[in-house]
Formats: C-alpha cells, structure tokens, sequence
C-alpha cells in the first residue's frame, strides 16, 4: 500500500530520507488508504475549520502538543490518547502538512518523533501547494474509530530535544550551533519575525557563536523543500557541517528550528541533531544567558 | 459602557454560545470577510493599506463618514491573513457600522473575549485584537485631520 513513495518524481531521491516526503499529487490518490492518517497542523488556529484536505484530522501546536501548566510538551499518556481519538496506532504513516511553508507540520512531526512515533512523512509544498494546484478541500471532520495506543516508555527528549544547558554547552564547546531566525532577529535589531507579534523577548541577539541560516533558505517559492544538492550546498559546504556532527538548532519558539531539523535529520541525513524549543523565547530572557549581536 | 446596538447583538449572540459553536460561527463570519471590501464607485474620507507587524499580510481599512456623522468601514484581506482576523473584520464592519469615529475610539475591547472565547483569546491574543485597534487608529487619525482642518479654519463635514 504504502510501497510506491519512489516511483513519485517529484521527491528527490538524493535526499538521505525521501521516503520522509510525499508529494500533493501522491496524498491526492491515497486519500483513502488504511493505514495512513494525514494530520493538519497550522499557525492559523481556525483554517483547517475553513477546509482541510479530505479525511485530514487536525492537531493544533498548543491545544494539543503542549502542557501550559509546565511549559513542556505533553506527556507520554497524553500522546497516546492524543493518537487514540484521532484512530492512530503505531503502525499508522502519519503525513502532516500545513500552513507557512509547513513550520508546524514540520513541529508536529517533530513532537511525534519525541515520542517514538517512527512512521511520519511532510507532504511537500504543504497546504498552500495543495490549493494552489486546485485540489480539494472539505469542511466534514472525520470520525475515526479510537484505537489503544500504547503509553510511550519514555519522550526522547536527551535524542532530539535540546534544553538551555545543552545550547549553552554547544555555545562554550563552539559546537555547531544554527540560529534559522531572520537575519534582523539574528543580528539584534529585532526582537520577532518582521510580520509577528513580539512574544515577550526582552533582549534581541543570538547564542554565542550561532551561525545564521534562516529556515526560508531552505524552502522554494512553493514551499517545496529544496533539492538534496541545494540543500547540501547550503548546511554542508557554506555552513560546514559534518555528519557526525552534534547540531542543535533554534529560533524563536521552536516551529522554524523543527522545520530546519527536519531538513537536517530526514533530507540530508545528520545523526545527531536537536531542536532547541526553548529558543530565543527563554535564552533572550534568562537571567545570566549571554548574548551576541552583531553586524 | 453600552456597546453599539449593532456590535451589542452580535455580543449577545456570540454569549449563549458554547466554545466550539463559538468557532462554528466565527468560521461564519469568517466566510463573509470578502463581503465588506469596497465596492466598485465607493469613495472613502480615509484609507490606511499597510502590511505591518502584527499582521501577516496586508490588511486595508477604508472609513467612509456619511452625512449625519456615521462611520462606514470596508476592509480588504490579504490571502495569508489568518482566519480570525478575517472573522473580526466581518464582526467589527458590521458592529460598528453607523456610529460615530468618537464613538469608535470609545469602544473598550473588553468585547473581544465574549465573542470569541476565552481560549482562542489566550491562544491568539495579538490577532484578535488587531483589527479593532486598526480601526481605531483611523478614526483618530481622521477625528484629528477634522480638528486640524477646524484649527485652520476649514469646514467638514458633521
């Protein structure tokens, strides 16, 4: 059923992963396939209610992934009935897609992972690339029967989650560190994404010794992801990145870096990298963290 | 302060609603945004058309004041602004519409949470109170071009 991700020639076989995408063309003939769930993920809380793909169940970053009583992901029982009401067991394929370039599918998959969840793939071009070919959307929410997903033994925050110790370990160790924020954000001059709200970053900057690689740089115009070539050039021969790298990467609030993680881990191969959720949101306002601005 | 009748009906509405019928009629609202763009031959007093940082695409409001005094607004959306703005400026054109720009500026936002929930208010606090704010900021602006222009000795109109 799920055996013919390679025979798509949209998906750059080079990619070190390329079964991790599917195109739209690809989800648009298996809608309706046992086995897999595709799941909605945006930064616009109301859109998958305005349409979403057919047979598309919805998880919303916040509502669903996050604790707000500890600031922290859910825990291990709270995924599993997350993954129980939306009809999910372990051997389901999970495709997410979304909104901004698939930032929060990106996200999602992400948290998916830190629970152990192997099956999950990005569906290329995400939600805009879907509309702009002129498929269709629908407004009915489909019901799944439950299933009984097992209670995770353990989230893998040590495997892919950094903290702020981690990233001020990498800091002192001058151990690959990428900040994917926009440049201003980077350099200082400001504290959010030029088109967002301020979160409450009291000081602009970057980690000690961050390197800049904004996320768009590695996205098309389409929200595509760039060919393995592309992005090779880009993490391996202008940033200098090694496979056996330890690589942590952050932005704001942890939906870019899981973007660049995903680009990182699934379509160039790196072992060993760790999205930093904690991000500019805490490192700007922790008390003690150090800084730097630059040109 | 009492609200305008209109924006008060659409209060009472929204305030016998359960959270997820909340949405469902946001999601209705939200449907009828492209209702409250100019229409062809609308002329306006004031146009603000900016895309700026609490936005994620351009948002335009046009205020159009009509003999007695009343505020007309239109609003045009962009297509990569978000749902809920697009719900609030169906909400705001038609709650606010025939009062005056004091009356407007006069508005407290207190509002804002009967209509759309308390949840999706903490979720997306800067969204939903965009569009108000916008609004109010053309009032004033045009309530101070009217004291400038008084100032100087001109006339307007109400």
């Amino acid at each position: 059923m799920l055996t013919d991700y390679n025979m798509c020639m949209s998906i750059d076989s080079n990619y070190a992963r390329p079964e991790a995408l599917v195109t739209t063309e690809w989800v648009a003939e298996h809608l309706k396939d046992e086995g897999i769930r595709i799941i909605e993920s945006n930064e616009d809380v109301l859109l998958y209610d305005m349409g979403h793909l057919p047979g598309a169940v919805h998880i919303d970053w916040q509502r669903d992934l996050q604790d707000h009583t500890i600031r922290d992901y859910i825990q291990p029982a709270a995924f599993a009935d997350l993954c129980s009401r939306n009809g999910i067991t372990p051997e389901t394929t999970c495709i997410f897609y979304g909104d901004k370039s698939n930032w929060w599918s990106c996200y999602a998959l992400w948290v998916f992972r830190l629970f152990g969840h192997e099956k999950v793939k990005i569906m290329d071009g995400g939600r805009d690339k879907w509309i702009a070919e002129g498929r269709p959307l629908t407004r009915e929410v489909p019901r799944y029967a439950a299933t009984s997903y097992p209670v995770p033994a353990v989230r893998r925050d040590k495997e892919i989650r950094a903290f702020y110790e981690d990233a001020l370990a990498q800091s002192r160790s001058a151990l690959p560190l990428i900040d994917v924020r926009s440049p201003g954000e980077y350099k200082g001059l400001v504290t959010h994404m030029p088109e967002y709200p301020q979160e409450g970053v009291l000081r602009g900057g970057h980690i000690p010794g961050a390197r800049s690689i904004p996320w768009k740089e590695a996205v098309n115009p389409d929200a595509t992801f760039k060919s393995a070539a592309e992005l090779s050039k880009i993490y391996r021969e202008d940033l200098g990145l090694k496979n056996d790298d330890a690589i942590v990467a952050y932005c704001r609030i942890g939906e870019r870096s899981s973007h660049t993680w995903f680009v990182l881990n699934y379509l160039l191969g790196f072992r060993n990298v760790r999205n930093y959720d904690g991000s500019w949101t805490e490192w700007g306002n922790r008390v003690g963290a150090p800084i730097e601005k630059s040109a | 302060m009492s609200y305008p009748p209109k924006l008060d009906a659409i209060i009472a509405l929204f305030s016998g609603l359960s959270d997820a019928e909340k949405r469902e009629t946001l999601i209705a609202y939200a449907d009828q945004a492209r209702s409250q763009e100019p229409r062809e031959g609308e002329t306006f007093d004031l146009e603000d058309i900016r895309k700026d940082e609490e936005c994620t695409d351009t948002v335009a409001v046009f205020l159009r004041l009509d003999e007695g005094g009343g505020s007309h607004f239109r609003v045009t959306l962009g297509p990569q602004v978000q749902t809920l703005t697009r719900a609030m400026s169906s909400i705001l054109c038609k709650g606010l519409d025939g009062i005056s720009p004091e009356e407007v500026l006069a508005i407290p936002a207190d509002f804002v949470p009967k209509i759309v929930g308390a949840e999706l208010v903490r979720l997306r606090s800067q969204t939903v109170y965009y569009l108000l704010t916008r609004m109010k900021g053309v009032a004033k602006v045009w309530l101070n071009r009217r004291r400038s222009e008084a100032a100087d000795g001109g006339t307007f109109p109400a």
